[in-house]
């Protein structure tokens, strides 16, 4: 057991701190639901980030770890896929990449080079055809689109599909680390300063035990996905996406509450990260799916003895 | 970054669980079932002889204390293996993990070789003096009274909660000696020492775990206190950082869960909803193990652990409490008369946000150091 980041992995998350310090702050005059900039896209192109997994003295943890830190920030770009489900992929599929749950809008479907298809119990990889997606409005702060009508497939074996599966559920995680530390940080940075009946709202004492809940989530994902990113066990993947789709679901709500009308507004930027924690939400099924796959993949014998 | 056990690691935890098996008895699930009863407080004594015999009671203890300087990974193994296994240390966990380290640290030459070597030996137990009727967690609010007369303290007042009062041999007591929390020394006190009473107080957690023991004019020499007067707020800081972690809960809570889920299989009973429920306690569980496991990991590496602790603290009793309330409502008749582990884990459970400091404290403490809102004016 060791929870600090090796020399190789320290070096390349400040490398990305770096990079991510362009696009920490939204233009003033943002009023909309998503936030992009494709020179984000571009920079983590450009600087090899994309292929951290397949590095040995970095790997998947490292990829988990700059999802992460990258779903902090106000601007969104596909990460998560490319960064930790792509490397898992057998043959060179093109970013980005998106995943079509059942037919439903998802997100970055209208810009991916390459669909994940989940069709009930079927798992299936397509380069995306010509003109097959469109662009969907939706309040969910990602770029969303769905297929035109439903696309043919292949299956893939249960092996490759069961896979992709699991990693869909590490990208899931980290993403959610990171969304839930950003809108924690909003709404605690709001109650220190906000003022009412005299002193700030942040020092009663309904507020900070409800916050302190949060935090201990937000951290507790995060610890859960670094860890199914290490492993790549589906039973540690299935359990790191269940907590933080849980655990989105409890804490969005508070956060909310807490910034009052001002979270309301598309001025302040809480929704960039609260909307797309509503969009993971629903991915993989949800949470009652991901509570069966820990069901299938850890409860499996009547051992008493944890796996340590 | 690293989730797995090294072969060393493996090695000791394999060690443990073997030491388990052959010394447990066929009736110990029933004997666990109340951690202060006299049954399962005789039956520590000799458990854990046994295990310093073995080399397991405190391997972490310096070697000059009868320990092997072992790091603190594997006290922390051996905690979680000792608390899945329903504790069969009993109170001696507390001599473990902070009475004997604390005594090392504060206390004098005397009193070293009078304590410790009974502790590495796991012949002794003690209980620990601090809540009062009007002091739980404002603990600096206490009245328990030491007044000096030459060379004596003569002390009155009450304790409440003591766990383990009636069968332990000493008291890690807290008393006054002035005002403020300045005012707090810690006394060493025998507790067949005359004008000592102990009750036990009936309740929910088991047998013959909590008490109030009353002080009358006892008298113990000046050479009982530890370290100066005055210092037991200085002191206890530093003994309960050494237990920060807490008891490893979520190792019995996760066995326990595992134990439900394997019931309600075998009688087809797991269905959706007990599928979901169960995915959820085992997902706390998990948290709550890599919380702790990163507070050993910063305090293997010599770093200082602020209120992450109090993070691992409250994912614990989140933890624990959802695997409690799983058996409350799959299998009812754990508190009927049915499984004694389970029966035992419930009633453990029950402490396990009140113990050692509120899990409300703690979360106070998240808010005001980790999240740095401002604190609730007093």
């Amino acid at each position: 057991m060791d929870f600090s980041p090796n020399p190789d992995q320290i070096a390349l998350n400040s490398a990305l701190d770096k990079l991510a310090e362009n696009f920490k702050t939204p233009p003033t005059d943002f009023r909309r639901f998503a936030l992009l900039d494709n020179s984000l896209d571009q920079a983590l192109e450009n600087g090899g980030f994309f292929e951290a997994a397949n590095i040995p003295e970095l790997g998947p943890v490292s990829a988990a770890m700059m999802v992460e830190t990258l779903a902090r920030l106000p601007y969104t770009a596909e990460v998560a896929l490319s960064m930790l489900v792509r490397p898992q992929l057998e043959g060179d599929w093109p970013r980005p990449l998106a995943l079509v749950e059942n037919g439903r809008p998802g997100r970055f479907v209208a810009e991916a080079a390459t669909l994940i298809i989940l069709d009930g119990d079927q798992v299936g990889l397509l380069s995306a055809p010509a003109g097959a997606t469109v662009k969907v409005e939706s309040l969910f702060a990602y770029p969303m689109g769905k297929t035109k009508e439903q696309l043919a497939f292949t299956p893939l074996d249960n092996t490759q599909a069961s896979r992709i599966r699991t990693w869909l559920r590490v990208a899931l995680s980290a993403e959610v680390a990171g969304l839930l530390q950003s809108a924690l940080d909003a709404a605690t940075e709001h109650l220190r300063l906000r003022k009412q009946f005299g002193r700030p709202l942040g020092s009663f004492q309904a507020v900070q035990h409800r916050m302190a809940e949060c935090a201990v989530l937000t951290r507790g994902v995060r610890l859960l996905a670094l860890q199914a990113a290490w492993s790549g066990d589906a039973g540690d993947a299935a359990v790191a996406a269940l907590h933080a789709q849980e655990s989105a679901s409890r804490a969005v709500y508070d956060l909310h509450q807490f910034m009052g009308a001002m979270g309301m507004t598309l001025e302040f930027p809480l929704h960039l990260w609260t909307y797309r924690l509503k969009a993971l939400l629903s991915e993989l099924n949800g949470r009652s799916a991901q509570a069966h796959a820990v069901s299938e993949y850890c409860f499996l014998d009547n051992s008493e003895k944890s796996d340590d | 970054m690293e989730f797995q056990w090294n072969k060393e690691q493996q090695a000791f935890r394999a060690t443990v669980r073997e030491f388990l098996d052959r010394h447990l008895p066929d009736n110990w699930e029933r004997i666990a079932h109340g951690p202060g009863s006299t049954a399962q407080s005789h039956f520590s004594r000799q458990f854990c002889a046994n295990l310093a015999a073995a080399g397991l009671l405190v391997p972490h203890w310096p070697q000059r204390w009868g320990g092997q300087d072992a790091d603190a990974w594997s006290a922390f193994i051996l905690a979680e293996e000792m608390w899945a296994a329903g504790e069969p240390r009993g109170g001696q966990y507390m001599n473990v993990n902070w009475i004997g380290p604390t005594l090392m640290r504060f206390g004098s030459e005397a009193q070293q070789r009078r304590y410790i070597p009974p502790m590495a030996q796991g012949e002794t137990l003690w209980c620990q003096g601090f809540s009062e009727p009007e002091a739980g967690s404002d603990l600096a609010s206490l009245r328990t009274k030491a007044e000096r007369n030459q060379d004596q303290y003569c002390i009155n007042g009450q304790k409440i909660w003591t766990s383990y009062a009636a069968e332990a041999e000493t008291c890690f007591l807290l008393a006054r000696t002035g005002s403020g929390k300045k005012g707090i020394s810690i006394f060493l006190v025998p507790m067949d020492t005359p004008g000592i009473t102990v009750v036990e107080i009936p309740s929910l957690i088991g047998e013959g775990d909590i008490h109030e023991v009353f002080f009358e004019n006892v008298m113990v020499p000046a050479s009982a206190m530890l370290g100066e007067e005055g210092q037991a707020w200085d002191i206890v800081r530093t003994a309960l950082s050494l237990e920060r972690v807490g008891i490893p809960r979520f190792a019995l809570a996760s066995r326990m869960l595992r134990r439900a889920i394997a019931m309600l299989k075998q009688r087809n009973d797991f269905h959706h909803g007990a599928v979901t429920q169960a995915a959820r306690a085992h997902a706390a569980c998990e948290a709550a193990r890599l919380f702790s496991y990163e507070i050993i990991d910063q305090r293997q590496k010599g770093n200082t652990v602020g209120a992450e602790a109090s993070v691992a603290r409250v994912a614990t009793v989140n933890a624990e409490r959802m695997v409690a309330e799983y058996v409350v409502e799959h299998l009812p008749e754990a508190l009927a008369g049915g499984d004694p582990l389970l029966l035992a884990h419930h009633q453990r459970g029950i402490v396990a946000g009140i113990a050692s400091g509120a899990a409300e404290i703690q979360l106070n403490l998240i808010a005001t150091q980790l999240l740095q809102l401002p604190r609730e004016p007093r």
